[in-house]
């Protein structure tokens, strides 16, 4: 019973991490059309930034956690000048389709070995962030999970607040729903697909930040997370930011509780026997509609 | 037709030189580029040619090395036989993708043969008992039949190798340019819905594609099993997959021997790169992908033809498929 409940708290702390990285590429997905391969790579130049910033140099660790998401955002924002409007430039009025999970992919590749190239291959370890346990009834969890968990609530409220009220979150909302229109009420569409890709990357370097003392930081860090958050954005349905929310929330209990019955090396096939069965017997998701063809 | 019997004369000359050069390390080279070549060609079938995007090669490359490596370590198996399981055994695991993935477009099988991929690695790294975990498979022979040691050894394996992916890429070559199913991938990259309505029956060539190009692709994790004699999870990992995509778009998609070309010089390049750092082959491999998809997608085959119905159909090869996807 202690133990079930240890594993619950456990895949609440894993899911809010996911959902951190789901509705960043939900909201890059929805935006830009574009499927973000190298989504996990932030993740990990975020943990290399809180490991310089943090082990290296000393700083604060909330200042290291704001500087991660700040590089992040920076690199975010070349993203989309760099890569995807030349292409769309060249392609004209021609459907991008897969060349932008392809582009992505070399994206994510170059990013991969650039770390390896600076950062070495070894296993940063950082230290808790926050120390000490928080006891919850007959069990305990370390203060660093809750802090995880905090922080991203706060971040996922920060950004649902900003696409809800904010001037420039309506007109990243109206661009996903429509970018001829809202184009022609005024907005900018370079800057809101630069912005959107931003913040969304900006989630991911955030979660690297988080989660360096509890993953090490390594290149490939974020890569299997990336693959992970694929199941997770389909499972609730691409393009909806409340079903990636719930679908985090899902694979993380699920993961951390089928432990229970299969031994763990295994945990991390349940994302993708998740997602192969999502896409065969409902692939529109949990809360997508199904699009009629 | 001449420039064709060139290509081949040219492709055949070049081919052989290595075997003139008989340099123990250039052979080596030689015979991985080979293996590279393979792999690479049998996904531009599927993704080039036919336009349904698998980001999941590795998986079936890694899935015949493993079952080459497992036959011949566990059950004593001559290369012979494990070639030709390894073969079978990734061309039916690829036609069990292909069947969920006929209601799969674009976006939505590339994601599922990359999460297919990962399965097969965390299987690789776990089941102890079959292929080592962590450590892989090795003392498990090699190629039956070659000379036990030496130059000789060397020359003759990188001739096997390059007769058995000759025979891979020119089958491949045969099916696209000889047979209704070359016609039928075509129509399912153009428009598969048109396609369908004109009475081609898509469901058979899509699983024909799926089939032969992971099998392919298996008969190159067997040669590779054979050729270097370990086999670990790592073969399985999406690096994997990136390297070849990345050969594929260098070369040419769309075209078979465009990637098959695409490999043998970025393996060349990279290797090269070895010279001034480990790393650096990888960061190159990325920049290439990148620039090629952005401002060349035709890639080094698209160089020589430049005639514009030619070119929009190359650039088709990816950009049909997933259009629908959304």
């Amino acid at each position: 019973m202690e133990s079930l409940l240890e594993f619950l708290i456990q895949g609440v702390v894993l899911g809010g991490l996911y959902a951190l990285f789901a509705v960043g590429i939900t909201l890059i997905f929805g935006v830009l059309n574009v499927i973000n391969v190298a989504h996990g790579e932030f993740f990990a130049v975020g943990g290399y930034i809180l490991f310089a910033g943090v082990v290296l140099l000393h700083f604060p660790a909330a200042l290291g956690v704001v500087a991660s998401g700040l590089g992040a955002f920076l690199l975010g924002l070349a993203v989309y000048p760099l890569l995807i409007a030349p292409l769309n430039r060249r392609l004209g009025r021609r459907p991008a389709g897969s060349l932008y999970l392809v582009l992505t992919l070399g994206l994510s590749t170059f990013m991969q070995s650039s770390l390896l190239a600076i950062g070495g291959g070894d296993y940063r370890q950082v230290p808790p962030l926050v120390r000490g346990i928080l006891e919850i009834g007959p069990t305990g969890v370390s203060y660093q999970r809750v802090l995880v968990l905090v922080v991203a609530t706060i971040l996922l409220a920060a950004l649902f607040a900003f696409l809800r009220w904010h001037r420039q979150g309506l007109a990243v909302r109206a661009v996903s729903q429509n970018p001829e229109a809202a184009q022609a009420m005024g907005i900018h569409l370079a800057r809101i697909f630069s912005l959107t890709l931003a913040l969304g990357v900006a989630l991911a370097g955030m979660g690297g930040a988080l989660m360096a003392p509890l993953f090490n930081v390594y290149p490939a860090v974020g890569f299997p997370l990336t693959i992970k958050a694929f199941a997770i954005t389909i499972l609730g349905g691409m393009g909806n930011l409340a079903g990636a929310l719930l679908a985090s929330l899902i694979i993380g209990v699920a993961e951390s509780m089928v432990v229970i019955v299969v031994p763990s090396q295994w945990q991390n096939g349940v994302a993708f026997l998740v997602m192969i069965a999502v896409l065969l017997l409902r692939p529109q998701g949990l809360l997508g509609r199904a699009v009629t063809r | 037709m001449t420039r064709r019997s060139l290509l081949v004369a040219g492709g055949t000359a070049t081919a052989l030189l290595p075997v003139l050069v008989g340099h123990p390390f250039v052979l080596s080279l030689a015979t991985q580029a080979m293996i590279w070549a393979l792999l690479a060609s049998s996904w531009d079938l599927l993704s080039g040619y036919t336009g349904q995007i698998s980001f999941g090669h590795a998986g079936f490359f890694a899935l015949g090395a493993y079952t080459a490596a497992a036959a011949s370590k566990h059950l004593g198996f001559s290369s012979w036989i494990g070639m030709l399981l390894g073969a079978v055994v990734a061309a039916l695991v690829g036609l069990g993708a292909g069947f969920p993935a006929l209601r799969l477009r674009g976006h939505y099988l590339a994601l599922v043969t990359l999460a297919l991929a990962e399965l097969i690695r965390l299987v690789a790294q776990n089941w102890l008992a079959v292929t080592g975990g962590p450590f892989g498979i090795y003392d498990f022979g090699s190629f039956a039949g070659l000379p036990v040691s030496g130059p000789a050894r060397a020359r003759a394996a990188y001739l096997l190798v390059a007769v058995v992916v000759a025979a891979g890429i020119g089958l491949m070559v045969f099916v696209c340019h000889r047979t209704r199913a070359g016609r039928g991938f075509r129509a399912i990259r153009e428009d598969e819905i048109l396609a369908e309505s004109l009475g081609i029956n898509t469901t058979a060539y899509k699983l024909l594609a799926f089939g032969l190009s992971s099998g392919l692709a298996g008969l190159a994790g067997t040669l590779y099993a054979y050729y270097i004699q370990l086999v670990s999870p790592t073969v399985a990992s999406a690096a994997t997959t990136s390297l070849v995509i990345g050969m594929a778009v260098f070369g040419g998609l769309g075209t078979i021997w465009g990637p098959a070309l695409g490999a043998v010089l970025l393996f060349a390049i990279s290797e090269g790169l070895r010279f001034i750092g480990v790393v650096y082959n990888l960061v190159a491999v990325g920049l290439v992908i990148m620039i090629f998809v952005i401002f060349l997608p035709r890639g080094l085959a698209g160089l020589r033809f430049r005639r514009e119905g030619r070119t929009l159909r190359r650039d088709a090869a990816m950009t049909g498929a997933g259009g629908s996807g959304a």
